[in-house]
């Protein structure tokens, strides 16, 4: 009998500190400073815990049933905790507020749970008997949980659904207390009905988190999911540390909002800036209406084409509040005509001739996307070049990934065009490259659009130096027969990765 | 479907939807046997409502037949018909096409030709596929080309590496070198008969000469005897050696391809159509060809064509139904086939490696599938068409044709889905339907032999008013021969007929 007692202790300890740690590290995901975070939540939470202590003298009669009672509440408000504090966080201004209530709250409730259970104890143990095993059982339940964690819950479970594990466990808990101490409690039946209810909310909860966790959770994604959704064509994830928004496609990152101007301006400018009669520009990507943005602070370009395949994201680009303001509503500009179709067959069945066309396709990571770095894929492009016409194209890293990015230079070099390959430092991605080509020899531009905040003139022509770890290398021209650049491209990552 | 309220009901409140099997819809694809059947088996045709005189009548709308005709046409001689006997031309190289995408239904590739096989070349500068000396790039087959399932894993190309041992890699090595021999001497061509000279290698099989060489690795044998079923529809042991060697050796290694369509060999069919359709007739048996005087007269259907010369690029064995003049041709021995293509809703859960454009499973019975959807330039794929190949090579072709008559669309369904389900285990989830062609005599099989077969050469030979074309002049089935084949024979009855003419003008001038 008595070890399922001190078992019981060990539970509760565990859960207890399973909740304060979930708030600490919540605090420290979404907040940052962890040290600052974690001082205040473990402060506020031992704190509580006195408060609760105090607040036990005055329960007089009915221990067993308020010690149930408290026991279920710890596990609801413990249990959602985490769900509790991303939304708070999502949705509202008073994050901060809302993780001091809860730990406050939380820590108040298990701050009664000892001192209770010491009392309803009392006449079956001697007192030294008592305060020596329940407060052992307490200290080992909370080795555990800290154990338990870091090592297993945070990875295997996530932090929302591993606050609610530990919430059924207070309900069980409560539960069993109903059978454990039956002689001593009067209404079973209602606290019973009442623990079934609690367990049965939390089981609810722990199927429904699985959506929000496997955004918020994966460990890809340091960063509190502001947006998660999967389209036909890939999962679109957008993140925010403070004011720092970043997209995920399938997992891949795709700009920081603190230096995408970075890429884009040096995406967009040395080859638009230097066709100052260019008209008509075509955007093959880029469905976050950032390049256009570009494009658009240019008064000779009269249209804009943006091909995307997936009309959930041009779509989220048009509308979203936050994103509109960042792309400056280029997607709904008048001179710019959305098309959501898959690049290649739609460049394939159009004759349109290109001043400029911005090629920006995710990293060849497959086959399936290596097709749009071939040969034949640069070969249908320069068909769609006008004779002064110039293409620039997202290259990859010529650091990290370099064969890559010069197998991307020689591919367009067999589709006779004329190169000039560049690269800068965007911090989010590290060292990136484009490649500018064309059918005829390039000429760095002598005016750019004002205010830009990346791209100068007189910067221009030194990101056309490259340093000797990042010069040309041999590589064979990607085919679409022969996808090297696939193959390049898994291997030069591994070699960074290890 | 929902079976019932109830079960409805509770799959509802449950959250679970009833572990049902998808119904996969599906047929077997009109293969002409019953028609050809009633040829074996000397039923009573109607009488001719008319009689057409022509020059020249090509029989069989094959890759032999359209060859022959794409050579007459381009050499200016426009006086002949084709007749062929089902409502698709194509032969061995027909297709379909479903709302996905157009698919094959047996030959679906051609290797990127050598420079000995000119007149390939020739129809594929015609076609646009090579161009200046260099291969359109989009007719090559895309990476990944083949992978291979083996003990439970996808790896890359056909040759099985996953653990393989040393003494595996060993084999593997001094066979390809002995391959490389084989194509120095000049004797392993394409088309075959530029270079085939009698040779002991034909009085073996296959799996007689590894043994001799002392060729252990179980995993070259796999490899030598998938080869063998893939080209010939043969094991290994039923294969000639020297046609086993020639498979591998008359082809050029460097060379990256081979070339392919979405249609599979279709895609040259449909354009060898556009311009020849006018020659061609379909749904046009030819039931009996006879002497009459120095003509032929061949019965198709209602009419009855009285031809200076015939071409006959059906399988030759056909001859021994059809003509009444012409000794039963017993020395080829057919391969049957199955195929089926599969269409699928969505793509099956993969793991390893990328679907590649041939997928072979280690070990099946059947030879894996070819993705219809390769070819495609579009980066986002959510549904295909699988074409799944199956030569009957275990046991005697004759009870293998009784076997595919026997059995019924289920049962081949099952045995398909079964063979995939190893590799694909929630095939059945994404699979909405299962058209399958039997094909009897799909091929010509080279068993140990065939090479020197008097037979064979007797119907290569052949210079009366019956030319033969078809691929089985070779031994084997593949695009280059039927196409020499046919050309050849065209050849030969566009000299007879000018032959005739120049008499016939010579006569009138004395």
């Amino acid at each position: 009998m008595p070890v399922v007692l001190f078992l019981s202790v060990a539970l509760i300890a565990a859960c207890g500190l399973i909740y304060e740690l979930v708030a600490g590290t919540l605090a420290s995901y979404l907040l940052g400073d962890s040290v600052f975070q974690f001082s205040t939540v473990i402060g506020s939470y031992l704190f509580a815990m006195g408060v609760g202590s105090y607040l036990s003298r005055f329960i007089v009669r009915g221990l067993v049933a308020r010690f149930i009672s408290i026991e279920l509440m710890v596990g609801l408000v413990g249990g959602f905790s985490s769900a509790a504090l991303f939304l708070a966080f999502a949705y509202t201004q008073g994050f901060q507020l809302i993780l001091y209530a809860i730990v406050l709250v939380i820590g108040i409730l298990v701050g009664l749970e000892i001192p209770l259970l010491m009392r309803i104890l009392k006449h079956r143990l001697e007192f030294r008997e008592l305060v020596a095993h329940v407060l052992t059982f307490d200290y080992l339940g909370a080795l555990g949980a800290s154990l338990l964690f870091p090592i297993l819950l945070v990875p295997k479970l996530g932090m929302v659904r591993s606050a609610l594990l530990f919430g059924i466990i207070n309900a069980g808990v409560a539960l069993w207390s109903t059978y454990l101490f039956r002689d001593q409690l009067g209404a079973r039946t209602w606290l019973r009905v009442a623990c079934m209810v609690v367990l049965a909310v939390l089981g609810a909860g722990m199927a429904g988190a699985e959506r929000i966790t496997q955004a918020a959770d994966n460990n890809l994604y340091a960063d509190e999911v502001i947006f998660a959704r999967d389209t036909r064509y890939q999962r679109i994830v957008l993140t925010k540390w403070k004011d720092d928004v970043r997209l995920f496609l399938s997992s891949h990152l795709q700009f920081s909002s603190r230096d995408e101007y970075r890429y884009h301006e040096a995406l967009v400018h040395p080859g638009l800036a230097s066709l100052p009669g260019a008209r008509r520009v075509l955007v093959l990507g880029g469905g976050d209406g950032l390049a256009v943005r570009e494009i658009l602070k240019y008064p000779n370009v009269d249209s804009v084409t943006l091909v995307d395949l997936d009309p959930e994201m041009t779509r989220l680009f048009s509308t979203h509040p936050y994103l509109v303001t960042l792309n400056q509503h280029s997607l709904t500009d008048a001179r710019v005509h959305v098309i959501n179709a898959d690049a290649f067959p739609w460049l394939q069945q159009t004759s349109e001739p290109f001043d400029f066309i911005v090629v920006d396709f995710p990293d060849p990571t497959n086959y399936s996307l290596g097709k749009l770095y071939t040969t034949a894929f640069y070969r249908l492009m320069a068909r769609h070049l006008s004779a002064q016409g110039l293409a620039v194209v997202q290259s990859t890293s010529p650091l990290f990934a370099r064969q890559s990015y010069w197998c991307i230079a020689e591919t367009l070099k067999q589709a006779r065009l004329k190169t000039y390959p560049y690269h800068l430092y965007v911090p989010s991605f590290g060292e990136w490259g484009f490649v500018l080509a064309g059918p005829n020899t390039y000429e760095p531009p002598m005016r750019l659009p004002e205010r830009l905040r990346y791209l100068s003139v007189a910067a221009i022509p030194q990101l056309f130096q490259f340093p000797n770890d990042m010069l040309p290398v041999d590589a064979e021209p990607n085919r679409l027969n022969d996808q090297v650049l696939v193959r390049y491209y898994e291997h030069d990552w591994r070699e960074i990765s290890h | 479907m929902i079976a019932s309220r109830r079960q409805f009901l509770s799959a509802a409140v449950v959250g679970l939807t009833p572990k049902t099997e998808r119904s996969i819809t599906g047929g077997f694809i009109d293969d002409g046997h019953d028609p050809g059947h009633r040829l074996r088996d000397h039923a009573a045709f109607p009488a001719a409502k008319q009689t057409i005189k022509i020059p020249l009548l090509i029989v069989g709308g094959g890759i032999a037949g359209l060859s022959a005709a794409w050579w007459l046409d381009k050499h200016g001689f426009r006086d002949f018909v084709l007749l062929e006997m089902l409502e698709q031309a194509g032969g061995n190289a027909r297709w379909g096409e479903n709302e996905i995408t157009p698919y094959p239904w047996a030959a679906h590739y051609v290797p990127v030709p050598g420079r000995k096989a000119a007149l390939v070349r020739e129809l594929f500068e015609e076609l646009g596929v090579l161009r200046d000396g260099v291969w359109e790039e989009r007719h090559l087959c895309f990476s990944p080309q083949e992978r291979l399932y083996l003990h439970g894993r996808w790896q890359e190309g056909i040759e099985p590496v996953t653990a393989a041992t040393a003494r595996d890699r060993e084999d593997f090595a001094s066979f390809f070198d002995r391959v490389r021999e084989f194509r120095a001497t000049g004797e392993f061509t394409i088309p075959m008969e530029l270079g085939a000279r009698p040779s002991p290698l034909d009085r073996v099989s296959m799996a007689q000469w590894l043994e001799h060489e002392h060729f252990t690795s179980p995993y070259l044998h796999w490899y030598i005897n998938y080869a063998c079923r893939d080209d010939y529809g043969a094991l290994a042991a039923d294969t000639s050696a020297w046609a086993g060697i020639h498979y591998f050796a008359s082809r050029e290694p460097e060379e990256k391809g081979p070339l392919t369509w979405p249609e599979g060999n279709g895609w040259i069919v449909r354009r060898l159509l556009t311009k020849l359709g006018r020659y061609v007739q379909t749904g046009a048996m030819v039931h009996r060809i006879i002497t009459q005087g120095r003509k032929l007269r061949v019965s198709a259907g209602a009419a009855d064509y009285i031809a200076d010369t015939v071409i006959f690029a059906a399988p030759s064995f056909l001859t021994s139904y059809v003509c009444e003049s012409a000794r039963p041709v017993h020395g080829i021995v057919y391969s049957p086939w199955l195929t089926a293509n599969l269409t699928l809703d969505r793509l099956p859960r993969e793991h390893d490696i990328e679907t590649a454009w041939d997928n072979v499973i280690y070990d099946s019975p059947a030879l894996g599938y070819v993705v219809a959807t390769h070819q495609s330039l579009r980066t986002h794929i959510d549904r295909t068409v699988w074409t799944f190949y199956w030569a009957l090579a275990q046991g005697s072709p004759a009870d293998n044709r009784r076997l595919l008559l026997e059995k019924n669309w289920s049962y081949w369904k099952e045995a398909i889905l079964s063979d995939l389900e190893r590799a694909h285990p929630d095939i059945r989830q994404c699979v909405s339907r299962i058209d399958v062609l039997r094909l009897g005599h799909a091929m010509a099989r080279p068993v140990p032999g065939f090479l020197g077969s008097q037979e064979r050469r007797g119907l290569t030979e052949s210079s009366g008013n019956l030319l033969f074309a078809n691929s089985d002049l070779s031994g084997f089935s593949i695009f280059e021969e039927a196409q020499y084949r046919a050309v050849k024979a065209a050849e030969r009855a566009l000299r007879r007929l000018q032959g005739t003419a120049v008499q016939h003008r010579d006569r009138l001038v004395r």
